[in-house]
């Protein structure tokens, strides 16, 4: 057990707290972001892409790309302008790849969710070169 | 609120900083431009309206707005063997 930990439930005994602020303590504790009201996390503003060399590479190569999410969401609803016909295409190749999603089903409120959830991903790949997909 | 400055960055001797554009200028006149093509763009809407597939050239100045409008923060840095490319929107 740590020392907060401790003297949260110190102070528990004490008195000097009730047991739903000590709670609210302790959860906050464990995961900074849950303390804030509601338990949402704060919306990240930007996706970035970073790329730099490994250990073992020999290239200096680095790419660092930040886009704001905005920019993102505003990007993704240039989709409207797929024509009706170039669907049943869309969807038919992205059939072959296994892919099964179906374009014209695609509503504003699925948009904000995907980009929503771009919030919880991060990708990290180490090889020659190590490669981080994350949102800040 | 759409970005006023490009910081330009290209080659090796392009200095630390690279340059600042007045991108404002660009906007400016692609709003000129946008408004010599807007009776084109409506005649264009009326002729997809009357066959059937919507209004859609009209959504072109809106999304086309808001994609300008939330460039600001775009920051593309690539460096290859001592080469530079960097373009920042501020």
């Amino acid at each position: 057990m740590n020392e907060e930990r401790k003297k949260i439930l110190e102070m528990l005994q004490q008195g000097k707290v009730t047991v739903e602020e000590a709670e609210k303590l302790l959860a906050a504790l464990a995961s900074p972001d849950e303390a804030r009201p509601g338990g949402e996390k704060p919306a990240n503003k930007y996706l970035r892409i970073l790329v730099e060399p490994g250990p073992k590479s020999q290239d200096r190569d680095r790419v660092n790309i930040r886009v704001p999410m905005r920019l993102l969401r505003a990007g993704l609803k240039w989709a409207a302008f797929l024509p009706k016909h170039a669907h049943s295409s869309v969807n038919q190749a992205l059939h072959e790849k296994g892919i099964d999603i179906d374009l014209s089903k695609i509503t504003p409120d699925d948009i904000e969710e995907l980009v929503s959830q771009l919030n919880d991903l991060t990708v990290e790949v180490e090889g020659e070169e190590k490669v981080r997909i994350f949102c800040e | 609120m759409m970005p006023l400055l490009m910081r330009l960055k290209i080659g090796r001797d392009a200095g630390k900083r690279g340059v600042l554009l007045p991108i404002f200028i660009v906007w400016v006149l692609l709003l000129a431009l946008m408004a010599v093509l807007l009776p084109f763009v409506l005649i264009a809407a009326i002729l997809t309206w009357l066959s059937g597939q919507g209004p859609w050239p009209l959504l072109v100045y809106p999304l086309l707005g808001s994609v300008l409008f939330h460039l600001s923060g775009l920051h593309i840095e690539i460096e290859r063997s001592g080469e530079n490319v960097l373009i920042a929107f501020l």
